[in-house]
This record gives structure tokens, sequence and C-alpha cells, in this order.
């Protein structure tokens, strides 16, 4: 908790120390793939790896831009119903791919991956934009406060809008972890079978995270649609999606701080990586790989793993030195 | 009858694991299911907590089948289970191994959780207490924040039955509860049995230790290659002369 007060303050630190755009752009995006990687991890808690994570993304940013542009509803409420039509149609999904579980559940969530993308590039193209993709969509409408209307047209106003979301996901899946939800959550990661023996519904919970998750990525989702303005069906495919996988995974799931250390380090990472193009994932790929074998529990075991290491010699020079005195 | 098994029967491929099973099981008695090695009794377990669904027959469970329900619909109604090895949850404490056992008292729901609303924190406070009374009883309550793997083997086949008490069940199946505990342990384990029986709980146990069985139980039925062979006390099942030929009889010539 302590924890996350420190984040959320640095997050109003940032656009105090710095107004410059690309920082602002750079500190947006960071906020936004965090509501991404925590509601992954969320899911991954119940122990499912869902690799059609930002199909999720991309109905909520399709569903509020149509919203907005066709049915001609005022953003705030496309704000609210995109994400909620997100979770709904996790519903079916889910149910059918937690039929199966690991390798399976893999699978099946990487072919709707597929499924979404090929629908958002050739399906209704007069209303999704088709391979050419969804323009001119309009930016966060004024929200209409007491004290006059705020506008949400600059960089600074969206980074914002941004935080107000990130803080708000994150608080609530916090209070989630912290509760009989998170103790069943971990109960279902350590043994299924167990945790299904002693009452829990193991489908019920599963499909509970898969919509819950869902939801908060259709909520980035809206963000991303009215904050680029352009949406396409590339933002929904397999490179984000392994992107977030490996943000989350080399931070660790074990804790909510792992995919905070593995998205802040590795979009920052990618700043610095941008020359080098489509090699940029190959980096991704390679720092995947020496984690995964180095640290298998994330960059977020590393402390914890260091102490035990400390202590190990603490203990180990002990017995020499006692060896030495013994008679 | 509290749990009734009618010609119930489990195929693995061509293994005929379980055949034509019928028993039942009387409130508050212990219930001991012994056999050798392959006689079906951990299938048995399976099929009766849904773990396994039946290939045919049927089992009722105070009155109503239960056959085909998921595992938590069936522990929900009244039968809760514990595995061979000491299984639970290592990197939990001990405090919450029992607490998951006690949340079927206290459903769950995404918003009232969020809003931690006064109807949560009361659920929670009472499965805290519950979780911690069970504690109490069984005399685990010093090691209640202790990690499940740290603790020693006794008490880990303690915290395995307190989870499943946890859970309010009125019928407890117990899988060799105990399976590498000293005399003095076992001896413990026996007393908690005996006591839960008074206390009105209903016990169907699989355990090797013949001389804890034939002392313990009040009714024993025997199993072989998937088929009932005799039922009844401990008294007629010693005296049972297939159940000699197939079991006893098979260690006698052992030794």
């Amino acid at each position: 908790m302590i924890g996350f007060g420190l984040l959320a303050a640095a997050g109003v630190a940032i656009p105090i120390a710095t107004r410059d755009s690309y920082h602002l752009d750079v500190a947006t995006a960071i906020l936004m793939n965090l509501v991404l990687t925590l509601s992954l991890r969320f899911e991954m808690s119940t122990g499912q790896l869902n690799m059609a994570h930002v199909s999720f993304m991309g109905v909520g940013a399709y569903a509020s831009a149509l919203l907005v542009m066709r049915a001609g509803w005022p953003f705030w409420a496309a704000l609210g119903a995109a994400p909620l039509l997100a979770a709904l149609v996790a519903l079916p999904v889910g149910r059918i791919a937690l039929r199966v579980s690991g390798p399976y559940y893999f699978l099946i969530t990487f072919a709707f991956l597929e499924v979404m993308r090929l629908l958002f590039n050739n399906f209704f193209p007069d209303y999704l934009g088709g391979p050419s993709g969804l323009v001119q969509i309009p930016p966060p409408s004024p929200l209409p406060l007491p004290g006059g209307a705020v506008t949400f047209t600059g960089k600074l106003p969206q980074y914002w809008l941004m935080y107000g979301l990130f803080v708000l996901t994150t608080a609530m899946l916090i209070r989630l972890e912290h509760s009989r939800v998170g103790l069943v959550a971990g109960a279902i990661r350590q043994g299924d079978l167990l945790a299904e023996t002693l009452g829990v519904n193991v489908l019920r919970y599963q499909l509970g995270a898969f919509m819950l998750g869902s939801f908060f990525a259709g909520l980035a989702g809206v963000f991303f649609a009215h904050s680029h303005q352009v949406l396409h069906s590339s933002d929904f495919a397999l490179e984000p999606m392994v992107l977030l996988v490996v943000f989350t995974v080399i931070g660790g799931t074990q804790s909510v701080w792992g995919p905070v250390i593995g998205t802040v380090a590795l979009s920052i990472a990618s700043e610095f990586l941008r020359e080098l193009h489509h090699y940029e994932v190959l980096v991704y790929g390679l720092v995947l790989m020496v984690v995964m074998l180095a640290v298998p529990e994330g960059l977020v075991s590393l402390p914890g793993r260091l102490a035990e290491a400390l202590a190990r010699r603490r203990r180990a020079k002990a017995v020499s030195m006692g060896a030495g005195l013994a008679p | 009858m509290l749990l009734e098994l009618r010609e119930v029967s489990r195929r693995f491929g061509g293994v005929q694991a379980v055949n034509r099973l019928s028993m039942t099981v009387a409130a508050r008695t212990i219930h001991g299911l012994i056999g050798p090695n392959g006689a079906g009794k951990s299938t048995v377990f399976n099929l009766v907590t849904g773990v396994l669904p039946p290939s045919s027959g049927e089992i009722r469970f105070k009155g109503e089948s239960i056959s085909g329900l998921r595992p938590s619909e069936i522990c929900r109604r009244g039968i809760a289970r514990t595995f061979q090895a000491a299984t639970l949850f290592r990197e939990s404490t001990v405090l919450e191994n029992v607490l998951l056992g006690c949340q079927l008292h206290a459903e769950t729901r995404v918003v009232p959780t969020f809003l931690r609303t006064a109807a949560y924190r009361e659920k929670d406070r009472a499965i805290h207490a519950r979780a911690r009374a069970l504690l109490d009883t069984l005399r685990l309550a010093e090691a209640a924040d202790q990690r499940a793997s740290t603790l020693p083997h006794r008490d880990q086949k303690v915290l395995c039955l307190a989870m499943v008490l946890a859970t309010g069940a009125e019928l407890v199946i117990l899988d060799e509860p105990l399976a590498g505990l000293t005399a003095q342990e076992s001896a413990e384990t026996v007393a908690t049995l005996r006591r839960l029986r008074a206390e009105g709980k209903t016990i169907l146990l699989v355990e090797h230790d013949m001389r804890v069985v034939m002392g313990l139980c009040d009714v024993i039925t025997v199993l072989d290659h998937g088929v009932r062979i005799a039922e009844g006390t401990p008294r007629e099942i010693q005296r049972d002369p297939s159940v000699i030929e197939a079991y006893l009889g098979a260690e006698d010539t052992r030794a």
C-alpha cells in the first residue's frame, strides 16, 4: 500500500518535473501499459496466461470510437460502457477457453487473438476502417465540472486522464489482491484441484478474473483510441501482446510489483532501442531468455534471492569459523 | 443412509478400477475402506468427491444424487476430503490454508469486495474467528502465521484435517490419515477422529495400519480388484474367509 502511494506520488511528480511533450508521451504510455500488465498479471494470478489480452483492449478501443463517432455518445459515457462491453465479450470466450488449461488455454486464447486481429482488419471496413485503419477519432470531450469544463486536448491533460485511470485500476486490483478473492486466487495457483475439493468453484473464479482483466484492458483501449485518434489492427496483434507478456514475466508475477518493474524498466529501455526498429523485439527476446534462465521468478524476486544468498554465506562463514575454533 | 453408492463403476481404458460397487455409509460412524494396493480405494474417493465422474452407476448423498457434480458443489453439500500425501497450499500460511476451507461460508462478490462493505467485513471477521477456533482445538494456533511448507510432517497432516473441517462438511473423507506418523502422533489423531464422531461427523477413511483400522472403525468395507468382497464390523471382517484369502492371508504368507 505504501509502495503504491509512492508510485502514485511519482506519477504526480513527473508533470511537475517536466513539461517536455516527449517525456509526457513516454510517461503516458507507461501508465497505459501498467494498466494492461497489472490486469494481465491479475488473470495470471489464477494460473492462466491469456494471449488475447490486447484483443480485449481492441474491443474497448473500437467500441468506444464507434460509440462516439457513430452513435454520438459523449466520450465519458463511452469510457464507462466500452470496458463493460470488453468484459461482456470475455464471458463466452472465457467459458470456452477455460474448459481447458495450461498450454491448451494458451493456444485457444492465441487463436482468438488472431481471429480478432483479422476481424479488426478485414470485416465491416465501413465501420472498423479496414486495413488502412480507423481514423479521425475525436479526443476526449471536455468534462463539465462545477468549477468549469476541463478540456483534454493537450498532452498534459491527457496524461492526467491516464493517471486517473491508472490510479483507479491499481487501487481496485490491490484491494482485490488483499481480500478473499486474492486468497482464493493464490490457492488456485498453487493447487486448483485442492482448492476445488475445498469448495472453490475454480472455473467461476477464473472466469471472473478473465472478465475483470478484460474490463481493464478495455479501459486502456478507450484511452488509446481517443489519445492516438487512430486505430489499426496491428495495435492489437501478436507483437504488442508478446511485449505485454515480456513486461509482465520479466518483472515477475508473484507480486503486483513485478509488472510495475518490468513495464517501467522495459518501456524506458525501448525508447533507447527505437533506432533498432524491428530488431527491438530481438533484444526483448534475449532479455527474456536471460531473465528466465537466471531469475525465473522475475526481477521482483531478486532482492529476496540476494538476501537469501547473503544469509547463506554468513551462515557458511559462521560454520567455518566455528570449525576453526573447535578443539 | 448418509452416503450411498449404487452399482458404481469406473474404467480407465481397459482397466476396471471400480466394478459395480454398492456400499452405504451410515451417519455418525467411522467407516473404513480397505484392500490391497490397486484395489480401487483411491478411485472410490475420487468418484465420491467428484474428482472423477463414474462411468456408470449413481452416488447419492443425503438422498440426492451427486454424480456428475463439480467437486466444489459436492463440497458445498457436505463432503470434504484430504489427499494421500499431505497436500496443502505450501506457500501460504497455516491460517490462510484454513481460511480457504472456511471461505465457502463467505461468498465473495466483486463489488462488495471493492467497497469493503459492512457485510463483507462482518463475514471476514466470522471466517477468521472460525479458522482461529479450529487451529486452537487442533493445537496449531501457535503456527498460524508460519508458512505451511515449514511445518513438521505431523502438523501438516493435522492442517489437512483442519482445512477439511473448516468447510463444515458432515462427511469427512481421509486418505491415509496416519501415514508417516509415530505411534504417539497416531494415537492423538485417532483420539481426534473419535471426538469428531462424537460431535456428529461421519468419517470414511482409507488406512493401511490394520491394528488401528480394526480398533477404530464401526464398519469396514473390503475391496479387491475394484469389487466389494466383504462388509461388516471389524470382528466379522477378521473372520471372513474371502478377506483372509485376498488380503490378510496374503500378509500371513509373507510373515
